[in-house]
């Protein structure tokens, strides 16, 4: 059997995704209540269903989608728990950032119950587009303030070795 | 004798005449009025989304500045700031009869099992919008986003009547230091804190609101008392963004829990 060598920058690609995602699963939703009693934010799934519905609204904007189940062809009603349209908003979402009829794969955290209904986490578009949730630019906005930091870090020692002059 | 029959007309004329106007309004300065919302998004903006306070904002910054740190993402870090706060900041504050049911588990929270708005303890740290306008000369309001509550804040002088109700959001009087807004409010009934613990109706707040120089940021300074619940004060901190081009949407479709798990929140 062949098998198939994943290389370096590939590795290190999908190492980056899975910080991301875990980065995104640990941060909790701003909301009017915590998510943790319905939903376990440490584990994710992935469903790929077509949309049927999208509520923009608050506290919680919901999407439903038909999921089909492949070996039976069996369609189940699946529900998808976003932040608040307050939130969304902030992110700059409108109430067609996700329309009726599209085909969509989206990623979420499960309930405790395994019931058909996830907590946002991103969705992926049949032409490969994406939406994520506000906290993911906040994050990476952080992620370059810590970069600044840590250069200005670099920085300090040499400039106080420099004698004036 | 005729200098006293002057003095006693001169009294009676005062006495009858009409009371002088009334000063006019102070006006209020306005720097502070207008839409705000979410923190900009930087370290110590997120850690305070909701609320914060100097513990964690300091613990957040030692750990940003460790090199070791550098690699680890940063809602770790956060999180490791949250619960310095929580076992050297909260904790400590906190007297017997509110440590019986700290922390109180989010399965239990009034707003999640029966969509029951915030009161006061949490909503003056409510994520999102702020629309802070002047409702006449004598008020102020404090529009959130969140809940679409309303905070009404009367700046004419008076003090908070003695026989006034406890309720949700209380009774709020306030001032200008200069150009900072001090807002005092008492009368809350019973509620849940931003840190998950219960508070009574002897729950009173003093906030001060400041603009940052830059005009950017809306700074929110809360020294928190409760003679029940808390051995000391709780100084605590929000932050929001200058968002003109925000609006307070409704806030309408809350749905009661159908389906949830206890005991999910901090061990």
């Amino acid at each position: 059997m062949r098998r198939f060598r994943v290389g370096s920058a590939l590795r290190r690609t999908a190492l980056l995704c899975m910080l991301i995602l875990l980065a995104l699963a640990v941060t909790p939703v701003a909301s009017h209540h915590a998510f943790s009693p319905v939903y376990d934010a440490k584990k994710t799934i992935v469903v790929e269903g077509v949309v049927t519905q999208f509520r923009f609204v608050n506290p919680h904007a919901m999407m439903l989608m038909d999921v089909t189940d492949k070996k039976t062809g069996k369609v189940v009603k699946w529900n998808v728990e976003f932040a608040g349209r307050l939130n969304l908003e902030e992110a700059g979402w409108t109430a067609d950032s996700i329309k009726p009829g599209e085909l969509v794969k989206v990623t979420g955290n499960p309930t405790w119950t395994g019931s058909q209904r996830m907590a946002f986490v991103k969705l992926v578009r049949a032409d490969g587009t994406t939406l994520e949730p506000g906290r993911a630019q906040r994050l990476s906005a952080i992620e370059e303030e810590r970069r600044q930091r840590a250069k200005q870090r670099e920085q300090q020692p040499a400039q106080q070795a420099t004698p004036e002059k | 004798m005729l200098r006293c029959a002057w003095v006693l007309l001169a009294l009676v004329v005062t006495g009858c005449s009409e009371a002088p106007p009334a000063p006019a309004p102070k006006p209020m300065p306005s720097k502070l009025e207008g839409m705000w919302s979410d923190p900009p998004p930087t370290a110590v903006g997120t850690l305070c989304f909701f609320a914060c306070t100097d513990a964690a904002i300091e613990r957040l910054n030692a750990l940003l500045d460790d090199p070791k740190n550098d690699a680890r993402p940063f809602p770790q870090l956060a999180a490791e700031a949250q619960k310095h706060q929580t076992d050297n900041y909260l904790r400590p504050r906190l007297t017997e009869a509110a440590l019986k049911t700290y922390p109180l588990d989010p399965a239990d929270d009034p707003g999640f099992l029966r969509c029951e708005p915030w009161g006061l303890a949490k909503q003056m740290f409510a994520p999102h919008q702020l629309e802070i306008r002047r409702a006449g000369d004598d008020r102020i309001e404090l529009r959130y986003g969140e809940w679409e509550a309303v905070r009404t804040v009367h700046v004419d002088g008076r003090a908070v009547p003695a026989n006034v109700p406890p309720s949700r959001l209380g009774y709020s009087v306030g001032h200008f230091e200069g150009e900072t807004l001090v807002v005092e409010t008492s009368a809350v009934a019973p509620g849940i804190t931003w840190w998950d613990s219960q508070h009574s109706d002897q729950f009173r707040v003093t906030e001060r609101f400041t603009r940052s120089d830059d005009g950017e940021t809306l700074n929110l300074t809360a020294t928190i008392e409760d003679p029940w619940g808390l051995r000391e004060p709780v100084v605590a901190k929000k932050i929001w963004r200058w968002a003109p081009n925000q609006k307070i949407t409704p806030y309408d479709a809350c749905e009661p829990a159908t389906e949830f798990k206890k005991g999910t929140g901090e061990p």
